[in-house]
């Protein structure tokens, strides 16, 4: 006879989201940048931001940062992305 | 909500005196009126509080004796008086004055409104800043507003239920044992959750096996009685222990402790599960010799139950989102029981506001313990210095104001402190004032990790040296008193990002 086990791992049912269409090219777009609040973040982005903006004409960045980065982020920054065409999340120490 | 000049409903059996009364409505299972209530009782030291509670005799009379109220409580039957009140949320807080008008009306958890109440009832402030609750919480929608509970009064109807855990069968040509260690297990062999074992499990806990008790991050998996039981089984728990592991479950899940975070850090970071009170001894908890390793069932299947739980529901796997770079043997089980009958002094829960009858168990987010041997010192000045210099060492020793510690206390030295006089707050005081990084450490170091903060540091002078204080406030020191009693080895367990940016320590009764 089979032994039967209760099962013990997590059965939530998890809703999968379709991610969105990529991207043809940069040009023209709004990108944001998620500051994750450690240390190194703001050096990455920096030079990042330039790049965006020089090198792929982005049209506008919108800078934003987590409170801490040991927590995920707070719905106002989710909030205050939801408009950009694209986000890049820095995670730099 | 009433607000301030309405009328309140009469109260039976309460005469308004000339000074104002608080009335505070709450639900036995809401987690903000939980964290109210030792306020409340500091307020009712020299003022009046009334509690209206809105659940039944039984969930009333245990809520009032886990958090041993200060305050007379009393029943609201058919919800008359929430009614009167016109209640949206619990806490709902109302100060009345005299005249049976409401002064002053608030809802939910919040500092500095208890503080402004206190002043309003001319007592002292009862809510410091930076006691390790948050400054304010939201509460629970008023019980009679869940239609489903109208003129009841158990509380876990209103609780969430999950679905049915599923079934695996094992086919016969496979062992279960093999199976279970493949697909379940901590890097150890566990115990096949067969529905014979899992109803033995249950017969510990009196509540629906699908009651959902917390959604347990970071995957948020719904941690359903007969899930955790499931968890219990292959940790080699007693059914008893259910009575910890529900409590513990809604104890980790608390935002304040912030497993997400604590589950998902590169840091060495392991929940360290502190048992006290009466349920050290009913369920065989060991707090004596070699109480951070394998002496006891108890303390070894629980601290492993949590840690499965967290693996196996909340989905930090530790060759996936658990992304320790170093992990922590913490990982396979992290608990210990304080040695309160080697404690001079009170209790560690009952600092928290818990009597020291009511069991609890308390959370806190640590890295391995750091031993500090002290065999000569005589006084607790040296024996405390000593464990100073292994506190300015947490996290990294150039990094202050970050983290916090808990510092186990053996009773030898718990012992010698005690005998010349002093109490558990001189010691903390005594950490805390000598436990600094000299100003020199951070010469010649512009780029190490702590020396670009210097300027949030507080420069003092700890024997005639320049130093950086390492700690925020003597409250970031927690004292514990386990071990043999013979020994002098304490130890010091330094904690991950500590406060409201990182994980607090959470103490919840059993």
């Amino acid at each position: 006879m089979p032994t039967r086990l209760i099962n013990p791992m997590n059965e939530t049912p998890v809703r999968a989201a379709a991610p969105p269409a990529r991207l043809g090219s940069l040009k023209g777009k709004t990108v944001g940048l998620l500051d994750i609040s450690k240390t190194g973040g703001s050096v990455f982005l920096d030079r990042l931001e330039r790049l965006l903006l020089e090198r792929f004409q982005v049209a506008k960045v919108v800078r934003t940062m987590k409170p801490t980065f040991a927590k995920p982020a707070p719905p106002g920054i989710i909030e205050q992305l939801r408009a950009v065409d694209a986000v890049v999340e820095a995670l730099a120490d | 909500m009433l607000d301030i000049g309405h009328p309140a409903p009469a109260i039976p059996g309460l005469d308004l005196g000339k000074d104002p009364t608080l009335v505070v409505f709450f639900e036995t299972d809401c987690p903000t009126c939980r964290l109210a209530v030792p306020y409340l009782n500091k307020l009712a030291v020299g003022a009046r509080v009334i509690g209206i509670s809105q659940d039944g005799d039984a969930a009333t009379e245990e809520f009032t004796k886990q958090l041993a109220t200060a305050f007379p409580v009393q029943r609201d039957p058919g919800f008359a008086l929430s009614r009167g009140f016109d209640l949206k949320f619990v806490p709902s807080l109302f100060l009345l004055g005299a005249d049976g008008r409401v002064l002053r009306s608030h809802f939910g958890f919040d500092k500095p409104v208890l503080n402004e109440i206190a002043a309003q009832m001319r007592c002292t402030p009862v809510a410091d800043e930076f006691d390790g609750a948050p400054r304010s919480k939201p509460g629970c929608m008023s019980r009679h507003l869940e239609p489903q509970v109208e003129g009841e009064f158990a509380p876990a109807i209103g609780a969430p239920r999950g679905a049915p855990a599923s079934v695996i069968e094992i086919p016969d040509g496979e062992d279960p044992l093999e199976y279970c260690f493949r697909t379940f297990g901590d890097g150890l062999p566990v115990i096949p959750p067969t529905a014979e074992r899992i109803a033995r499990m249950l017969s510990g806990a009196p509540v629906d096996r699908t009651e959902v008790i917390a959604r347990v991050p970071p995957c948020y998996g719904e941690a359903t009685v007969e899930k955790i039981a499931a968890n219990a089984v292959m940790a080699g728990c007693v059914p008893d222990m259910m009575r910890v592991l529900l409590p513990l479950v809604r104890a980790v899940c608390d935002e304040r402790f912030n497993v997400h975070g604590v589950q998902a850090t590169t840091h060495f970071a392991a929940p360290l599960v502190i048992i006290n009170g009466p349920i050290r001894n009913e369920l065989g908890f060991a707090y004596r010799q070699n109480v951070f390793s394998n002496v006891a069932r108890a303390n070894s299947t629980l601290g492993r139950a949590l840690q499965l739980i967290l693996l196996n529901i909340g989905g930090a796997r530790p060759d996936g989102i658990d992304m320790s770079a170093l992990g922590n043997p913490g990982k396979f089980s992290y608990c210990i029981a304080e040695h309160e009958e080697a404690n001079p002094w009170e209790p560690f829960h009952a600092e928290g506001g818990f009597a020291p009858e009511q069991s609890a168990v308390t959370l806190f987010a640590g890295e391995a313990p750091h031993g500090v041997s002290e065999h000569t010192a005589r006084t607790p000045q040296q024996v405390l210095k000593s464990i100073s210099y292994a506190l300015a060492t947490v996290w990294t020793y150039r990094l202050c104001l970050g983290s916090e510690a808990v510092v186990i206390l053996c009773p030898e030295h718990a012992r010698t402190i005690h005998r010349a006089g002093w109490s558990k707050q001189q010691a903390r005081e005594f950490l805390f004032e000598n436990t600094g990084v000299p100003v020199r450490a951070y010469e010649n170091a512009p780029d190490a990790e702590g020396t670009q903060l210097v300027s949030r540091y507080k420069e003092v002078l700890i024997d005639g040296e320049r130093c950086y204080q390492k700690f925020r406030a003597q409250e970031a020191i927690r004292i514990v008193v386990a071990g043999g009693t013979a020994g002098k080895f304490s130890a010091v367990i330094g904690s991950w990002a500590a406060g409201p940016r990182g994980s607090e320590m959470v103490t919840y009764p059993i």
